[in-house]
């Protein structure tokens, strides 16, 4: 009963910080220069056509007009469509003119579903690679501080914390794809092209795995119960398996979400480089074209996962450690 | 008959001397007896003494084109190296190295500055929440909340787009969607502070609330964020590198590491180290702030963990 009750309580903070949001965004993306109906129409055309699609639109209504009328949508499950990106799929080119106040443009609900599981595929992926990589690392150093084990992860948490991730990205095409071959590097035509970009975010992500693990699991090693299952006989392997990750793991799920923004950032990059077409590709794309309901979208969307990871989170610490409060 | 503390003048002498050192000092000496926090002060120190010197005494140009020495390698590689191009030339045959450097001074002026205005707003923002509470705290905390829900780049890249990237508006832009970490670390500490014993005593001496937030509570809190705040220059140097990447950085044709790595991918078969150069350097610079950074850290968390 407590629980459910706490449940509701965090979803409804969610959602208002959802609305927060999407306000910020929206009141941003219309108070910035640039004029999204200047590139829908094309540069060639004259003022009064730009003045006429603008206001077919409803772009020239003061703003909490236009973010009511928007909101009103999205609460029934409306994202409202692309101004760039017709349904069939190709980009909107100088030349042609799609009328974008008919239906014919792509609805952003579409758009942002079908690049959806690629994304979930590649994030999966590299926090994988990334646990590979950080678990062992993070507790070998977190049981011998003070000594090489620590040494390294510090040293690996240092220089992959530094590494800019475009710079590595193109490094990686270089050497693993264009001098040896090993995997493809550009475009998306099957699970290979995953790889690549996957170790690039699990760079990113390592060092604070590592940090985290490292500094929690050294703690925890000094608290009196491991001296107690010492002393009880318990062998080396088993106190730390059975009483010290558990401990440590509290602080790890909490990082997973709070670093969910910095996996985002991280995506949005390489799949940029990498080509790879999924939610990130599509960000940068749409920033580039102005196209409000498109960024909005992927905004209110982004945070809504981040919120609901963020109370899965503060559940699943619970489920580990009952002790803490929710 | 027992000599009396008092009596021995060592004891009385060290005390005082002890307590009078500022904590900043302290966590300072501490983290210089770090082996990492002064092998990174060193290497940093000497590419920035670098980059502030070299620019300004070398005859070479970062910016001038001569096509003669186009794709030069740099040194000990390939055939045509020389000693006055450690780093090789670019694809219009400007060095390399000089490039580097004065990327570094628009990188690294951006970096600070940045964590400088992130730190004033949050730290701002986080003490006013935790010391009043209340509505204070409801509102600012969940306007950090919806900020932070958004990721810094989609913001940075939205309004970078549109508006015309300069130096100040990169320095706004990154700023101002970084600061909500620093609000919520100092707000979880002017709430400890906040029921402390002498805040109690200020109230009843009927201090006022700003007074006691500027003079007391924040002397006591801000140096441990302050410092850590180090890791996050690095962040956003990596950040400014990514910006230039995407072409929303600091405009060509003044060099940076993210619009010269850009650029370079055209001639990544033919001659890789116009790419891979300024990486190295960047990943080098960058590596060096973030020992002192954890070291800082380290030196930090011993610091107050003695402290309290």
């Amino acid at each position: 009963m407590f629980l459910v009750e706490y449940l509701l309580k965090r979803l409804a903070q969610g959602v208002v910080i959802v609305f927060l949001t999407s306000l910020i965004i929206f009141t941003l993306l219309r108070v910035v220069p640039g004029d999204p109906v200047r590139l829908i129409v094309g540069g060639m055309a004259n003022d009064t056509v730009v003045k006429e699609v603008a206001e077919k639109m409803g772009l020239r209504d003061p703003i909490i007009v236009q973010y009511g009328r928007y909101i009103a949508g999205v609460v029934q499950g409306d994202f409202g469509q692309s101004y760039v990106r017709p349904r069939n799929g190709m980009v909107v080119a100088g030349g042609e003119y799609i009328d974008p106040t008919k239906s014919n443009m792509a609805p952003v609900i579409d758009l942002v579903v079908e690049r959806l599981p690629l994304t979930l595929m590649l994030a999966g992926m590299s926090l994988v690679f990334a646990l590979l990589v950080s678990v062992p690392l993070g507790i070998f150093g977190g049981l011998y501080p003070n000594r090489w084990p620590s040494s390294l992860a510090l040293l690996v948490q240092s220089v992959f914390v530094s590494i800019p991730n475009f710079w590595l990205s193109i490094v990686l095409i270089l050497f693993l794809s264009v001098k040896l071959g090993w995997m493809p590097a550009l475009g998306y035509q099957g699970f290979a092209y995953v790889l690549l970009p996957a170790i690039v975010l699990a760079v990113e992500i390592c060092p604070f795995l590592i940090r985290t693990l490292t500094v929690s699991l050294g703690e925890i090693m000094q608290a009196p119960f491991i001296d107690e299952a010492r002393v009880r006989g318990l062998s080396r392997w088993r106190i730390v398996i059975g009483h010290a990750l558990r401990n440590a793991a509290v602080p790890l799920v909490n990082l997973l979400g709070m670093q969910l923004s910095v996996l985002i950032g991280g995506v949005l990059v390489v799949e940029y480089i990498f080509d790879y077409p999924g939610l990130g590709h599509l960000t940068v794309l749409s920033v580039v074209a102005r196209d409000f309901p498109l960024i909005q979208g992927i905004a209110i969307l982004t945070s809504a996962v981040f919120v609901f990871i963020n109370i899965l989170v503060d559940l699943i610490t619970y489920a580990i450690d009952p002790r803490v409060e929710l | 008959m027992t000599i009396s503390p008092a009596a021995d003048p060592s004891v009385v002498l060290k005390a005082p001397a002890l307590r009078e050192r500022s904590v900043g000092y302290r966590i300072l000496a501490e983290a210089m007896r770090n082996t990492g926090f002064r092998v990174g002060l060193g290497i940093l120190l000497l590419i920035v003494l670098a980059s502030a010197i070299y620019p300004e005494v070398t005859s070479l140009s970062a910016t001038k084109i001569s096509v003669r020495e186009k794709f030069l390698p740099p040194i000990l590689f390939g055939e045509k190296w020389s000693f006055l191009h450690p780093l090789g030339t670019d694809q219009l045959g400007r060095d390399m190295l000089l490039r580097c450097l004065i990327g570094l001074r628009y990188s690294f002026f951006i970096g600070v500055t940045t964590v400088v205005l992130m730190f004033c707003v949050g730290c701002a923002l986080g003490l006013v929440a935790g010391y009043k509470g209340g509505w204070w705290d409801t509102i600012i905390m969940r306007i950090t909340d919806a900020q932070l829900s958004v990721p810094m780049i989609i913001l940075a890249i939205s309004i970078l787009g549109v508006s015309t990237p300069s130096v100040l508006t990169i320095i706004i832009v990154l700023g101002l969607s970084g600061w909500p970490l620093y609000a919520r670390v100092a707000r979880g500490l002017a709430i400890t502070e906040r029921s402390r014993e002498y805040v109690r005593g200020l109230r009843v001496l009927g201090a006022a609330d700003l007074r006691i937030m500027l003079l007391f509570i924040a002397p006591n809190i801000l140096p441990g964020i302050a410092f850590v705040a180090v890791l996050d220059v690095a962040r956003m140097m990596i950040f400014e590198a990514i910006l230039g990447f995407l072409g929303l950085g600091v405009q060509p044709p003044t060099p940076s590491f993210g619009t010269i790595i850009s650029d370079a991918r055209k001639y990544l078969i033919n001659a890789w180290w116009i790419a891979t150069m300024p990486g190295l350097f960047l990943t080098l610079v960058l590596v060096s702030i973030n020992l002192m950074g954890s070291a800082l850290e380290k030196a930090r968390n011993r610091i107050y963990g003695g402290a309290s």
